[in-house]
This record gives C-alpha cells, sequence and structure tokens, in this order.
C-alpha cells in the first residue's frame, strides 16, 4: 500500500480521525473513484426508459399502483434497488480503500518485546472473556501481533521467577503466534527482573537471534524496543537496572475488583513443651475489602482432623497491609504423614487456598559408641526413651582400625559417633561427639589438662543443653577447650569451655573437654578413676537424651523442608546411593545425580504439593518436602497501577485498546457479498 | 355441419355432440311467446299433469276430470305442464381489451356464445347473438331451430374486436332494443373505467335470468412481466408506469381479487350470477361442469 504523501488534504484524513483510518490512494487515484458513483446514477436514469408495453387494460394497474404513490419516496427507493446495490458497492470498496481499522494508540514502533507474567497470581479467574489472566494475556499479545506491521519485529519473554525467552526477535507473525500458544501458567513467584534484563540484553546486538538456528534472522540492532508487560504487576520493583532505550509500556491484567484469602505460612513443630504433641500453625492474609470468616479444615493424609474458625479484618486501605489471622491446631500422637491446611472459600485465587507439611518419616539414628568401657554412658543410651530414637552399636577402640568401621564410618553409615576416650585417625562422615579427647583435626586444640574447674555457664537455649542443670556437678580434672571459629560453647567454666559444638562439612563435632571416667597407668595396670559425679546426677540422662535427639537426626526437623515453587530443594543424603528419585504431587519422576559428597539438588518444584524423595531403590519415600506458594505478593492478585522497572514509574494503561484490527479485508469480502447479491438480484429477477 | 373460416371453429363436432343433449334452465317463469320445447312452470296445456283445482266459471270444460266428478260429485280442474319457447340473449363485448389472450377473449366469449345458442337453438328456443356494439339499426338476428345454427356462427363470425363502446350505454341500449324476459348472457372481461355497476343495475331493471361470465386471459390473472414498464391502454391510450418487483405482482393480484370478489358480490346480491373465467379453461368444461352448476343448463 502506498502511504499518500500528496498535497492531498486527505493525507491528513488519518489524523482527524485519530487513526481510524489510512489513506491507501493517491490523489488522483480517489478522483478516479470518487467519478465512480455519478456515473452509475446517470447509466442508472439512462435506464430508466421504460419499455412500452399494449395491455388491455391499465384498470387494474392504475387501482394497483394507487396507493403507492402515498409514500412514493421509499417506494423509489425500492424500485432502485439494484442502484443502491451497486453505489454500496463502491461505498464499500472505497472505504475499504480507506483501511480502517482500531489501533491502540500507544504501541508504536516496530520492535516489540512482549513479556507476559506466568507467574501464580496469573492463574486467577477473574477476567471476562478468558479463562484466566494469562489466557487474556496471551489473547492481547495475539492482537498486538495481529498489528503489527509488515517488517515489524517481535520477540515473547515469558517471566515468573525466572525469565523464559519463548522467542527471539523475529518477523515471523506465524512462529510468534505459535510460540504465544505454548506459554502455560506456571504456580511459582513473580519477579519481572530477570525479564527485563534479558529483554534489554536481547535487544543489543549480537545477543539476538539463534545463530544455530539458520532460518530465523539475527534481526536485531541497536535500536529503540517496546516493552510491552503483560501482567498483574505483583513483583516488586527492579532496582539497579536502567531501561536504557527500552520504552515501557504496561498493560495491567485482570480486574481492579479482584480480591483474595490467602494461606501465606503453614509450619508443624513439635510442641516443645510436650514433645509427643504436635503444633501446626498456618497464617493468613486477607485482601478483601471487608472483614471475613472463614472457615480453615486441618487435614491428615487427607482425612479431617480439625477444624476452626479464623476472623480476618480487612485490607488496610491506607497502608496496602493485608488483614492477617493466624489458626493453630494442636495434634496428639502424630508421628509422621502429610498435613494439609485448607481455607474453605471460592475466591478467584485458589492456588493460596491449600498449605501443605509433610511431617518427615521417623528415621531412627544409628549411633556408634567406641569405648574402652562406660557403664554410665551406656546406661544413659538406654533408656527407653533413648531406645526410641536410636540403634545403638558400642564398639571397644579396637574397633576403629578394622575395616568394616573405616568404610561404614567414611560411607556415612552412622549417624552419630561418639568416641569415649578414644579418637579415630580420620573424621567420619557423622555427626560426633568427643568424650575427653579432640578431633583429629587442626581446628579443635586444647589446654593442658588442669584442677577442678568450676562451672559457671551454659548455653541453655542450645538443644543439647535443655532443662539440663550443672549446678551440682563436680568435675576432677579437665582440659580447657579451644574450639575453632563458629562453633558453640555449651559449658563455660573458670579454667575455659568445657563443651564446645562447632559444624564440619555438614556435620555436627561437639567436644567434651573432660572425661567421664579416667584411666590411669599405675603399677603396670590401667586402673579407671571416676573424674566427674555427673553420670549420678539428674541432669546426665538429660544430657544424653539431647545429644542423641539432636545429633542423631532421629527427631531433628519434625515438618519437612518447604520450599517456594520454582526454588532448588537441595536433599542430603547420608546413604550410599549414587542417585535418589523424587516423584511430584503429579507423578512426574525425576532422578537425582550425587553431586557433592552428599548433596542432590532438585530443581523442578513447579507444582504445588508433596514430593516425596526416594533413595536408591528404596519403596518407600525416605523423605517428604513440599511446595507451597507462601508468598504475600502473589496472593494479592489485585492489579497493580504501576510498576517500577528500574528507576521509573510505569502507569498502567487502563483503557488499553486492543491492537488495531484491520478491516479492509472485511470490507472487501462484503463488497463481495454485494456484488453476488446484486448479480442474483439481476438476473434471477428477484425482487423485494 | 362445419363452418368456412380462417379461424378455428368456433364449435367443434364433439362439442356439438354433448351439447344437444342440453338445454338452458331459467330460474324465473317467463312467458314465451311461442310453445317451446320447454317446460315451464306455468300451467297450461302440455301432456304432463301438474295439480288440480276447483271449477270456477268460465274455466275450460275440456280439463274437467270427470272420473273424480264421477267419484266425488264435484268438479275438478286438470292442471298441465305448460310447454313454452325460452328467450336466450347473448351479449358480446367485443371492445378491443377483449382481442388479447390466446386465445383471445373475444374468439372465447365467441365460442360460449355459440355453445349456449347452440344448446337453445336445439331445444326450439328464441336466440338471440348481440354485441355491447350493436346499434338499433343492425340488430342481431333472432334465431329458432337447430337450422339456424349456420346463420347464428355466420353472425359471431363477423364480429370484430374494436366496439370501444362502454359497457353501461352497450348493455342500456340492448335494453332498449329488447324488452322481453329470458335469460341472458353478458361475456365482458368488464375493464371498464367507468365501472360495470352502471350496466348492471340496468340488467337487473331487466328482471331477466343474468348470468355474467367475467372472461380473463392469463395475462391478466398472471402478469408475467418483468422490468420498468410503460403499461399502455389499448383502448384508450392511457399509460401506467411501473417498475415491476414483487410486492407490486402480489399488490396486483390482491387489487384483482378485489376486483371479482367486488363484481361477484354485487351480482349475487342482485340475483345474478357470475361467473370468472380464464381463457385458458376449455368452453367445453366451462359449459359442462361450471354453467351446470350454476344452474345455467342441465
Amino acid at each position: 500500500m502506498i502511504a499518500a504523501a500528496s498535497p492531498f488534504p486527505l493525507a491528513q484524513f488519518s489524523d482527524l480521525f485519530g487513526g481510524l483510518f489510512l489513506n491507501a490512494l493517491a490523489w488522483w487515484q480517489w478522483l478516479i473513484l470518487a467519478l465512480v458513483p455519478p456515473a452509475i446514477v446517470a447509466l442508472y436514469f439512462l435506464k430508466l426508459r421504460r419499455q412500452p408495453l399494449e395491455v388491455p387494460s391499465t384498470y387494474l394497474w392504475h387501482r394497483t399502483i394507487e396507493d403507492l404513490h402515498v409514500n412514493s419516496l421509499w417506494q423509489r427507493l425500492r424500485q432502485s434497488l439494484l442502484l443502491f446495490l451497486q453505489l454500496l458497492l463502491v461505498a464499500v470498496v472505497m472505504l475499504a480503500c480507506l483501511r480502517p481499522g482500531w489501533r491502540g494508540a500507544e504501541l508504536t514502533g516496530d520492535r516489540f518485546i512482549f513479556l507476559v507474567d506466568t507467574s501464580a497470581s496469573m492463574s486467577a479467574t477473574d477476567v471476562a472473556g478468558a479463562a484466566n489472566r494469562l489466557e487474556l494475556a496471551k489473547t492481547r499479545v495475539g492482537e498486538m501481533i495481529d498489528g503489527m506491521k509488515s517488517g515489524d519485529v517481535a520477540m515473547i519473554i515469558s517471566f515468573s521467577n525466572v525469565a523464559r525467552v519463548e522467542q527471539p526477535f523475529t518477523d515471523n507473525r506465524r512462529l510468534l503466534r505459535t510460540k504465544l500458544a505454548h506459554i502455560r501458567p506456571t504456580q511459582r513467584t513473580s519477579d519481572v527482573g530477570e525479564a527485563l534484563r534479558a529483554a534489554a540484553g536481547l535487544a543489543n546486538p549480537g545477543s539476538s537471534g539463534e545463530r544455530d538456528r539458520p532460518g530465523e534472522r539475527a534481526v536485531a540492532e541497536a535500536l529503540p524496543a517496546t516493552v510491552v508487560i503483560l501482567s498483574d504487576g505483583g513483583f516488586g520493583p527492579v532496582p539497579n537496572f536502567s531501561l536504557g532505550n527500552l520504552h515501557p509500556v504496561y498493560v495491567p491484567i485482570g480486574s481492579g475488583a479482584a480480591g483474595n484469602v490467602g494461606i501465606v505460612a503453614f509450619t508443624a513443630e513439635r510442641n516443645p513443651e510436650k514433645p509427643d504433641r504436635l503444633q501446626a500453625f498456618g497464617r493468613l492474609e486477607n485482601f478483601l475489602a471487608e472483614e471475613i470468616s472463614v472457615d480453615v479444615s486441618l487435614y491428615l493424609d487427607d482425612t479431617l482432623v480439625d477444624a476452626a474458625n479464623v476472623t480476618l479484618p480487612p485490607l488496610d486501605a491506607q497502608t496496602g497491609q493485608p488483614g492477617t489471622g493466624g489458626a493453630d491446631f494442636d495434634l496428639a500422637d502424630v508421628e509422621t504423614g502429610v498435613l494439609k491446611m485448607e481455607v474453605k472459600i471460592n475466591d478467584e485465587f485458589p492456588l493460596d487456598n491449600v498449605a501443605y507439611a509433610a511431617l518427615s518419616l521417623p528415621r531412627r539414628g544409628d549411633v556408634l559408641l567406641v569405648s574402652p568401657g562406660n557403664e554410665a554412658l551406656e546406661l544413659a543410651m538406654q533408656t527407653p526413651s533413648a531406645r526410641k530414637l536410636i540403634d545403638l552399636v558400642v564398639e571397644t577402640t579396637d574397633f576403629l582400625a578394622t575395616k568394616p568401621y573405616q568404610d561404614k564410618a567414611a560411607a556415612g553409615g552412622y549417624d552419630l559417633i561418639i568416641y569415649d576416650q578414644c579418637a579415630p585417625q580420620i573424621m567420619p562422615a557423622a555427626n560426633t561427639l568427643f568424650v575427653g579427647r579432640l578431633p583429629p583435626i587442626p581446628e579443635w586444640s586444647a589446654a593442658p589438662k588442669q584442677a577442678a574447674p568450676a562451672i559457671f555457664d551454659t548455653d541453655r537455649a542450645h538443644p543439647i543443653m535443655q532443662f539440663v542443670e550443672l549446678g551440682n556437678v563436680r568435675i576432677a580434672e579437665a582440659t580447657p577447650l579451644k574450639p575453632p571459629r563458629g562453633s558453640t560453647i555449651l559449658i563455660d567454666s573458670d579454667l575455659g569451655p568445657l563443651l564446645a559444638i562447632a559444624p564440619r562439612d555438614g556435620y555436627e563435632d561437639a567436644v567434651m573437654g573432660f572425661e567421664l571416667f579416667g584411666a590411669q597407668e599405675k603399677d603396670g595396670r590401667t586402673q579407671t578413676y571416676v573424674n566427674t559425679d555427673w553420670p549420678i546426677r539428674l541432669s546426665f540422662p538429660l544430657y544424653v537424651g539431647n545429644v542423641l535427639a539432636y545429633m542423631s537426626g532421629a527427631r531433628g526437623e519434625l515438618a519437612a523442608a518447604s520450599v517456594q515453587p520454582g526454588k532448588a530443594f537441595v536433599h542430603r543424603s547420608e546413604s550410599p546411593h549414587e542417585s535418589v528419585r523424587v516423584v511430584s504431587p503429579t507423578g512426574r519422576s525425576a532422578t537425582l545425580r550425587r553431586e557433592q559428597q552428599s548433596v542432590f539438588t532438585y530443581t523442578e518444584t513447579d507444582e504445588l504439593g508433596v514430593y516425596e524423595v526416594f533413595e536408591g531403590p528404596a519403596r518407600d519415600a525416605t523423605r517428604r518436602f513440599t511446595v507451597n506458594l507462601f508468598d504475600s505478593q502473589e496472593s494479592d492478585i489485585a492489579p497493580r497501577a504501576n510498576i517500577y522497572p528500574g528507576n521509573t514509574i510505569v502507569a498502567g494503561q487502563s483503557g488499553w485498546e486492543s491492537a488495531r484490527i484491520e478491516l479492509w479485508k472485511y470490507l472487501l469480502l462484503g463488497a463481495l457479498g454485494v456484488l453476488l447479491l446484486e448479480w442474483y438480484i439481476y438476473n434471477r429477477r428477484v425482487y423485494l | 355441419m362445419s363452418t368456412p373460416s380462417l379461424s378455428p371453429p368456433l364449435l367443434s363436432p364433439a362439442l356439438l355432440a354433448q351439447l344437444e343433449r342440453l338445454e338452458l334452465v331459467s330460474r324465473k317463469v317467463f312467458r314465451g311467446r311461442m310453445k317451446g320445447e320447454r317446460r315451464s312452470r306455468r300451467k297450461g296445456q302440455s301432456v304432463e299433469f301438474a295439480d288440480f283445482r276447483n271449477y270456477v266459471a268460465g274455466d275450460d270444460l275440456r280439463f274437467i276430470d270427470w272420473n273424480l266428478y264421477a267419484r266425488l260429485e264435484k268438479l275438478f280442474l286438470k292442471l298441465y305442464l305448460e310447454e313454452e319457447d325460452l328467450h336466450f340473449y347473448a351479449l358480446i363485448d367485443a371492445s378491443a381489451s377483449m382481442e388479447f389472450g390466446e386465445p383471445s377473449k373475444l374468439f372465447y366469449a365467441k365460442q360460449l356464445a355459440a355453445a349456449l345458442g347452440f344448446v337453445g337453438l336445439c331445444r326450439a328456443d328464441r336466440v338471440r347473438v348481440e354485441t355491447l356494439g350493436t346499434s338499433h339499426a343492425a340488430p342481431g338476428p333472432t334465431l329458432r331451430g337447430r337450422k339456424s345454427l349456420w346463420r347464428m356462427i355466420e353472425y359471431l363470425e363477423q364480429v370484430r374486436p374494436g366496439e370501444n363502446v362502454p359497457l353501461a350505454t352497450g348493455v342500456k341500449n340492448f335494453c332498449l332494443r329488447n324488452s322481453g324476459k329470458g335469460i341472458l348472457v353478458l361475456i365482458t372481461d368488464l375493464m371498464d373505467k367507468t365501472g360495470y355497476e352502471a350496466a348492471f343495475r340496468y340488467l337487473v331493471a331487466q328482471q331477466m335470468d343474468v348470468y355474467v361470465v367475467q372472461v380473463l386471459s392469463q395475462e391478466e390473472i398472471d402478469p408475467d412481466v418483468k422490468g420498468d414498464l410503460r403499461l399502455i391502454d389499448c383502448e384508450d391510450a392511457d399509460a401506467a408506469e411501473i417498475t415491476v418487483s414483487r410486492p407490486l405482482l402480489d399488490r396486483y393480484k390482491r387489487t384483482l381479487a378485489a376486483f371479482v370478489d367486488g363484481a361477484r358480490d354485487f351480482c349475487t346480491r342482485r340475483g345474478m350470477t357470475y361467473l370468472l373465467t380464464n381463457t385458458k379453461l376449455p368452453v367445453e368444461q366451462l359449459v359442462a361442469n361450471y354453467l351446470r352448476q350454476r344452474g345455467l343448463i342441465r
């Protein structure tokens, strides 16, 4: 089409109607077209010479047409049907030549980057005319693609918490539409920063167009581009980012009246005072403008175990803070299972109405006690509560030299090894407790043995020292410790630390600076003597129980880890298997290879729900973890009025019009229809 | 009994054979001038017994039933049905508009007149065939007897279209010429711009047994015309400009139907019999079926 650059006033015609028309003809072409209707009318008048016909009598004819003269104008119109059809045909063709259409005024430029939000909140169903927000956004992009002029290039990036280039710059609209249709919703959180950086990066020369695909042209040059962000704006500002020559356009998706109630946190903990009881706590946020009372149900393995009614205050209109409320449940005799908390509310964003917490499977710790003989320790480790937690193996110090020990210790076969009055050659892949000895690593050192330390402080906040009262404990000799950096001193005395714990490669080493029973060479015989009266105090079995509970990993973490969708989950395994299998809530199975010593990283956390980890060929899951949305920003599904990419404010285009829809094709089709109708009437003499 | 003519014969031998068995019927009692073969409703002299009545002085003694007198000793007169002749008039509209149609309406009218006239001739009725344009100076022949058929045919043959006499004038003249009572069959297309009502009133005043046969051609009943036309009246050259369209044709048909209904209504109210016919309908069928149903012949 020729854009008329002529002195003819029609050149300004399109400006007059705000882009409704685009002139497609030059002035002399219009002149020719304008002559056609008068010509048709003239021809029609020529045609009006009526053919004479003799009839027996005009008597009845006169009476017939008598009343037709009453509304003769309409009759004339009706009689001139063919004329009007011809004039209509010309009018439609002329209208088609004006290329009428509607066009979003802001969609200017010739390079577009469409950023389509696929985060969880885009699954909200508060939009009219589409299944959810994402579908509406895709429809909008489709319209904009339709509105692209020939030669315009566009790129599609979908983003949730990560960005994904669906289609680099291309002028192939069919390809763009295909790639657009392939965009699927995710249940992830949103972060536009990566997408904006990707857009800015790909807009630069040299980084767009995929060179390994010869079919695509690397058409990008260092030219300004329009970034169209189709989102509900549920992401924070993007600092440290400059838009540069990107022109941002924000198209808010979603109705402004959208409200939502969502779960933003859900955890299950053991009651610290009553360890056999379980506390589940959920935190809810209300984004509605009115106070709402919701029913919260708690399910254990899909069986309803408890329910509560929670009243949530309304959204604070001034600060924008949602109304929050909590629901807590107290459960007894729950060792394992999946807890599900559900808010019974029919809102437009159902994803955050359910939260999961997997209670970790009970696992008895494998504990090895290497000791030349320590009755007190053995007794303390065989109490009924201790036997619930661990499987205890007691070996003498000779065992340290054997191959089975070395293999199993190196492979992480033990959860906790207690070295009583002995030390291994190398540190095992396990938590350790050294009694009266130092670990064989240079970080640990100790002062020479001194007599009668006076304990003056214990770290009662640490799980090991909980409820352990050492005021009545006397110690004969001790070697004050010099623990490494980052360690925690659990028992401090006037001589120095007597018990400290320090991390080591994912394990923890606790070192006691005094023995329970000393041994000394006397007269060629080894004599055992009592170094402390702690074993006869009440605090000793408590201390041993705490050590076993904390360090054997048995009851270490009750509620399994919960990660947000899209975030990586790190699984530590002490098992010797080279791979673990993770099964998603929908049954998708993935096999992970060991990355480091004992770390497996799982990244496909796209689905909300409970994931199960199978180690090696095990049939039963050895671990569970959950993926929950737990994002206040996503739960606040009301579309934001403005977004803040970089240091700018981009206001949403509330009155967004769809991209230009060209009508000329339909007009020409209509003209063809008129032509066919005229032909039919003329030939078949069908008269109205 | 063929008649030399260029146009197809008015009456085919088969039709004649069919017509011989028919007779004209009058619903009214007319006094014939001569004795005919027709049983009249009047009582009179014939062989067919009708009724008895008391003798009054002056009655013809020949009709007294003496057998009854012998039984009852009272004088009764035997009454017989009178047999008499009938005046049959056929009045043909020979205006220019009658020339249209295939066959032309005029030919059709002549055929019908001839057929009915033949029926009358066969039954020794007085038959008179005239056109609306017939003047006092040259009235149509009065015919009687089967042998007069050729004269009637001859007369009809010489009737030419173009006698553009208004219907009312023609009928008035006819009534002035023929004061006698009888059966009148008026064969016309009724296409008179001055209307048919005046003409029909003359006929009503004449106290005749009137049959109006409106003959229309197929073109008039269902016009097959297209395009933009200037219609010219063949009688007075009046013009009507029309653009043919489906509604116009529908409207024309409605107008025609209203016109026909009006004429039928007018006739029925005044004791006349109205019949609409199309030139497509063969005369044989018209006579044998429709006119029989209407009671003109039996």
